[in-house]
């Protein structure tokens, strides 16, 4: 991509800084949960997430919604912690933190989508990296979380050319980055790149942001990366696309990231992938669940 | 915007039964897919528990523990997974059965097969529905090719091979008569086209659709008359090769995969899968639908 290119979308992501920024405890809480699972420190995060009131709110009304089924709601983010599990925090929090970050009226694509997927292919980035023995399965999560959020930079910096970019992808049933190629000249890999940089997230992170549609080209990181680029491809074929039809079918297998992959993780040559998906599709509606849970807090809010 | 009311892929079945099923019924589940390639999702493990509870009873087993014993011990295995596996597939058939496998043929597989052949003198495209039970696979088929005759295909030629074991079953197929339970998944725009009404409650074929295919018995295990089924685009075989054993069902794979033309797909039931049967064919995703694909010679992936 050309310098002038980059230079435009760095100025765009620097007056996102106008519209209701992210939560100030976002970034700190990123970190301490990117740490290793033995190191993780729970006070610290509770301490962290009771400093913001909205965000500690928020997430005790998801943690008490009926799809955790707990019987008595939680009263505190500790006791949420206790009863649903520090992963299941995360989640919630990370979405309520990012979701807080972005108004709804903005989006040219439906939030309860953008969500979805970038829940969805966490899970299965965890999900898949647990298949192939891979040490940091909370890691891969972090990335699946995070890889599309140049989508939302999209959003709000180049709103009316996304919108035509998600109208043409919908009607022509094209995979989004093609359309934002013919429509914008640029994808939300370059815009979320320029956006992960200005929030210094991790340069595994970043590399996955940058390289998720384009795994062969990035310079380090490229287990990671492929890894993402999978899950992503899965998640599109598998209920937790962009909620449009893709015309195209997806060879998982004979893909560059699937070879990455079999380099790095041996365990990858016994992954069933038809019963992987099978399984996948066991989780999709609680993702739908999960989702509707935060969103709806989130869009209460707006 | 794309929001998630108008998306095209639909919500997975909502959760779930209400009460928890027993444990076994997992390990039951998991010895099933490894013998049969079927995989029953968690959330519809109420259906296996029920399939085995119809068998308990005539076997007299008097708990899921002892039918778990009845289908593991070596004198009793084979022939109660048999019935089993009879008895969780029984009633599944119906016209219409899988929207998403329909959708990538209309969408993906047929643009790409007509490419492909745009050079041949003779527009041709032949189908076989391997084990077509009572016809509501070989039928969907045909009423669907006959949908693009007009469009995509028009001056093509479709030859549908519609074959099964069971002679009555082939006579039935002939016959193309169906009541309200075969035809749940059947939209009135279909019947009102390809259906004339018998009696009040049953509708056959009409002969227009009928003409493209051919019934006839065929054992898929009769290697001689096995090679005369070669040329194929697609073939179709839903829960028929679970009732084989491992190296009977290679060698019909096998088959099929040398039946078929370069860039032709092969199709199983929505829940079932080769495993890892075969590593020839490529496993393609589409969304919502997993196919096999035998790479296209100028693929150069063989």
């Amino acid at each position: 991509m050309s310098t002038s290119v980059t230079t435009l979308i760095r100025e765009h992501v620097k007056r996102i800084e106008t519209t209701p920024s992210i939560p100030t405890v976002f970034l700190p809480l990123l970190e301490l949960l990117n740490a290793p699972p033995e190191e993780v420190k729970l006070e610290e995060i509770i301490k962290l997430v009771s400093y913001d009131n909205t965000i500690a709110a928020q997430c005790l009304r998801v943690a008490s919604s009926p799809l955790f089924g707990l019987s008595k709601p939680p009263e505190s983010i500790k006791g949420a912690v206790i009863s649903l599990g520090l992963r299941r925090v995360e989640t919630i929090l990370l979405t309520c933190c990012l979701g807080q970050a972005f108004p709804a009226k903005q989006w040219a694509l439906d939030p309860t989508l953008f969500w979805r997927h970038s829940l969805g292919c966490a899970m299965v980035c965890r999900k898949f990296s647990e298949k192939l023995s891979a040490a940091d399965g909370d890691k891969a999560y972090m990335a699946g979380l995070l890889h599309d959020i140049g989508f939302m930079v999209n959003c709000l910096a180049f709103s009316k050319d996304f919108s035509t970019t998600v109208e043409r992808a919908l009607r022509e049933q094209i995979p989004l980055d093609e359309a934002e190629r013919a429509v914008m000249g640029f994808t939300h890999c370059e815009t979320g790149h320029a956006l992960a940089e200005k929030w210094h997230l991790s340069d595994d992170i970043m590399q996955v942001i940058a390289h998720h549609h384009n795994p062969e080209q990035c310079q380090e990181g490229k287990p990671l990366v492929a890894l993402v680029h999978l899950s992503d491809l899965l998640c599109r074929v598998r209920g937790l696309g962009y909620g449009y039809y893709e015309r195209r079918k997806v060879d998982l297998v004979h893909n560059s990231s699937w070879t990455i992959l079999s380099q790095e993780y041996r365990d990858l040559e016994g992954v069933d992938l038809a019963r992987f998906t099978f399984e996948l599709d066991q989780d999709v509606a609680e993702i739908y669940e999960m989702v509707s849970t935060i969103f709806g807090a989130v869009a209460a809010r707006n | 915007m794309i929001t998630a009311a108008q998306t095209a892929v639909a919500k997975p079945g909502s959760p779930k039964a209400s009460e928890p099923v027993d444990p076994i019924f997992r390990q039951i589940r998991d010895l099933v897919y490894k013998v049969s390639g079927i995989f029953q999702l968690e959330e519809k493990l109420y259906l296996l528990a029920d399939g085995c509870g119809r068998r308990m009873k005539q076997v007299g087993s008097k708990s899921p523990r002892d039918y778990w014993d009845l289908l593991t011990a070596h004198s009793s295995r084979d022939a109660e997974l048999r019935h089993l596996l009879n008895e969780i597939t029984i009633g599944e058939t119906c016209l219409f059965r899988s929207p998403p496998q329909l959708d990538a043929l209309h969408k993906v597989i047929l643009p790409e097969l007509v490419a492909d052949k745009t050079k041949q003198v003779i527009k041709r495209l032949r189908i076989w529905s391997a084990g077509c039970s009572t016809g509501e696979e070989s039928y969907t088929l045909a009423m669907n090719m006959l949908e693009q005759s007009q469009g995509l295909l028009k001056d093509w030629t479709i030859e549908i091979q519609a074959t099964d074991l069971n002679d009555r079953s082939v006579e039935a197929a002939k016959a193309g008569i169906y009541g309200d339970y075969a035809l749940r998944a059947t939209s009135d725009y279909f019947k009102r086209k390809y259906f004339s009404p018998i009696d009040e409650k049953k509708l056959q074929v009409r002969p227009e659709v009928k003409k493209l295919i051919t019934f006839s018995r065929l054992n898929l295990q009769d290697d001689s008359k096995m090679l005369f089924m070669k040329g194929m685009d697609l073939i179709f075989c839903c829960n028929v090769l679970i009732y084989f054993d491992g190296p009977s069902k290679s060698k019909v794979i096998d088959h099929f995969y040398s039946n078929l033309n370069f860039g032709g797909y092969f199709f199983l039931g929505t829940s079932e899968s080769l495993m890892k049967l075969n590593d020839k064919f490529h496993l393609v995703h589409f969304p919502g639908a997993i196919g096999y694909w035998k790479p296209s010679l100028k693929s150069g992936k063989l």
